[in-house]
């Protein structure tokens, strides 16, 4: 955990301050009001960046939300929260809602499981580990615009290398992305081809830090494979997991290019999920209040998230 | 392990090893295959596994195209520009949170970490109206402005997490002998938090070089956009020219990749913070 490294060399994160300005006590006072100063002075650039570039256009959104907005048509007339009624009311609303939920839970979870299984291959030696550990990691390296357009090649129905799995096996050719039903889907597996990498680095360095005397001493009670995981690998591993769903979640969530370039929120708008519906709303059907609330809904959801990081962060003290 | 070695074991764990290789692999073939396959061979209907007349010609091809070059240099321009800003701006207020204390300083920090968390969506229409009104859409160095919005909270969030494991003892010294706080920070805390930096640096690169929605959103006119969005040029409405987007993906993802697998090991540790020993 990240507080124990820096406490068991007694040393604070935040530091023993005190201690260097005590030493000439006249000028205790005007040393720590110069710090306080410098204080400001370093985190300044960063904070006044973050007002103006995310403080305030979230400001702007949260106003525009309550605006019926759309340019084309010269509107811009305050409509309160008739605008939210309005698109809760609509079953797009709805299937963005639903899309998002299964997408973020769909992707996180299959990563994991193929993340965990990953980290199980790779958590012993054998000739070639390092080849297979390299290999296994380059999904997470390809820009996102290229996984996409390698998935949407694999998926093409008339030359898509899917085929070659599900021909010999007698399945006809599928179009994937081209029916309502599946599209989604098929960008969900996508992605979770390009983010596993990152869960199993997570699992590989946690299995390094499970005691490994635990591990044997379990071992030589009886205890099975089954129950040396659960018993005494998982309960370690439990924190470094937490905070990788929390992440993990959130970026999912706001991920944005895989379905924009796979499915651009299609067929008939049925693979939108909250990010791509926010662009398509505002850059293409120029309504920015539409766009601003279904930006500020995704918000709220993502606050849930926001709250459990903050939580967990805290708790393992890196924060 | 000791007791793992079992037979069954044995035969589990080979699936698996053979199952995940096929699961990675098989999407990274046809991407590498398709790059070399000349014309004809791209539309055959099963496709070829392994390129039958294997050609260069796609790359040719690619980098053929003028606005190839361009793209790539607005790639390397507004990324790099981003990378040293974020890291510069960031280094110093991670010195601030991490070695001074002022008031406000944890409520501050907070706010800046949870700008991680924050959908770039959603700021992306009041940054194009913001830009708009300024007149700044299609100038890349406000393309570069909005990705400090992105990348300098990850910043300060992974750089924090290798600093405050630097012992305080050793700044402590110099100051004793008359270093300044910051001095301190300069000569000690930067270089020795160089590998934590280098890993941040990568990770900001390497977001910044995929990113897609703000280079759509940003620009508009085609010779300012970067790789992300330009190599979807090879994308028609009614046809793709996949042997020519497979190289120019590939020309595109090799760098991100190399840097990738070198930082890796750091990268998770900064991610995660302290919650994975090393």
């Amino acid at each position: 955990m990240a507080g124990r490294r820096g406490s068991a060399n007694g040393v604070d994160p935040a530091g023993p301050r005190v201690v260097v300005a005590d030493a000439s006590a006249g000028r205790h006072w005007s040393k720590s009001w110069s710090r306080q100063l410098l204080g400001y002075l370093a985190v300044g650039p960063v904070v006044l960046l973050l007002m103006a570039l995310l403080v305030y256009p979230l400001l702007r959104t949260f106003n525009q939300s309550l605006y019926d907005v759309r340019p084309a048509l010269q509107k811009n007339e305050f409509v309160g929260l008739d605008g939210f009624s309005d698109l809760i009311a609509d079953p797009i609303f709805w299937t963005v809602f639903v899309n998002s939920l299964v997408w973020t839970i769909a992707v996180v979870g299959l990563q994991f499981a193929v993340g965990m299984l990953g980290a199980f291959v790779l958590d012993r030696a054998f000739p070639g580990r390092w080849l297979l550990r390299g290999l296994a990691i380059l999904p997470w390296a390809i820009p996102g615009v290229v996984a996409a357009m390698v998935w949407r090649l694999i998926y093409d129905p008339q030359i898509g290398t899917l085929q070659i799995i599900t021909g010999p096996l007698g399945i006809p050719p599928l179009d994937v992305l081209g029916r309502p039903g599946s599209a989604l889907w098929g960008v969900i597996f996508a992605a979770v081809w390009k983010g596993f990498p990152f869960w199993m680095l997570i699992v590989l360095a946690a299995l390094q830090s499970v005691p490994k005397e635990q591990v044997e001493a379990a071992a030589i009670d009886g205890a099975g494979h089954v129950g040396v995981f659960r018993n005494v690998m998982l309960p370690s591993m439990a924190p470094v997991i937490r905070i990788g769903v929390i992440l993990t979640s959130i970026w999912t969530f706001n991920y944005f290019e895989m379905v924009y370039v796979m499915t651009k929120g299609g067929p008939v708008q049925s693979s939108h999920i909250f990010p791509t519906i926010i662009y398509e709303e505002a850059f293409r059907k120029l309504d920015f209040g539409d766009s601003s609330r279904f930006a500020v809904i995704s918000m709220l959801l993502l606050l849930v998230l926001a709250i459990f990081f903050v939580r967990e962060a805290r708790k393992s003290e890196a924060l | 392990m000791i007791g793992w070695r079992s037979r069954r074991w044995e035969v589990l764990w080979l699936v698996s090893a053979m199952a995940l290789i096929a699961f990675v692999v098989f999407p990274l073939i046809f991407m590498v295959s398709t790059s070399f396959k000349p014309p004809e061979e791209q539309l055959l209907a099963p496709p070829t596994i392994l390129p039958v007349n294997p050609t260069l010609d796609n790359y040719q091809s690619a980098l053929g195209q003028e606005t190839f070059f361009r793209y790539l240099a607005n790639s390397i321009m507004v990324t790099v520009a981003t990378t040293i800003l974020s890291i510069s701006i960031g280094a110093f207020a991670t010195f601030g949170f991490t070695r001074l204390r002022f008031s406000g300083r944890r409520t501050l920090l907070v706010l800046v970490v949870l700008g991680q968390l924050v959908p770039l969506a959603a700021i992306a229409v009041p940054l194009y109206q913001m830009a708009n009104g300024l007149g700044l859409i299609d100038y890349l160095p406000a393309l570069v402005l909005a990705y400090l919005a992105m990348s300098l909270p990850v910043t300060v969030w992974m750089l924090r997490s290798y600093m405050r494991n630097i012992p305080r003892e050793l700044e402590e010294a110099a100051i004793v002998d008359g270093c300044t706080e910051l001095g301190a920070f300069w000569r000690i805390v930067l270089p020795l938090s160089a590998p934590g930096i280098a890993a941040t640096a990568s990770y900001v690169f390497f977001l910044v070089w995929q990113e897609f929605l703000f280079v759509l959103i940003f620009t508009t006119r085609p010779e300012n956009r970067t790789l992300p969005v330009g190599i979807l040029d090879f994308v028609g409405q009614f046809e793709t020219n996949w042997g020519n987007l497979m190289a120019a993906s590939m020309l595109m993802a090799i760098p991100a990749m190399l840097a990738f697998v070198i930082i890796q090991r750091r990268l998770i540790a900064g991610l995660t913070e302290g919650s994975v020993k090393s």
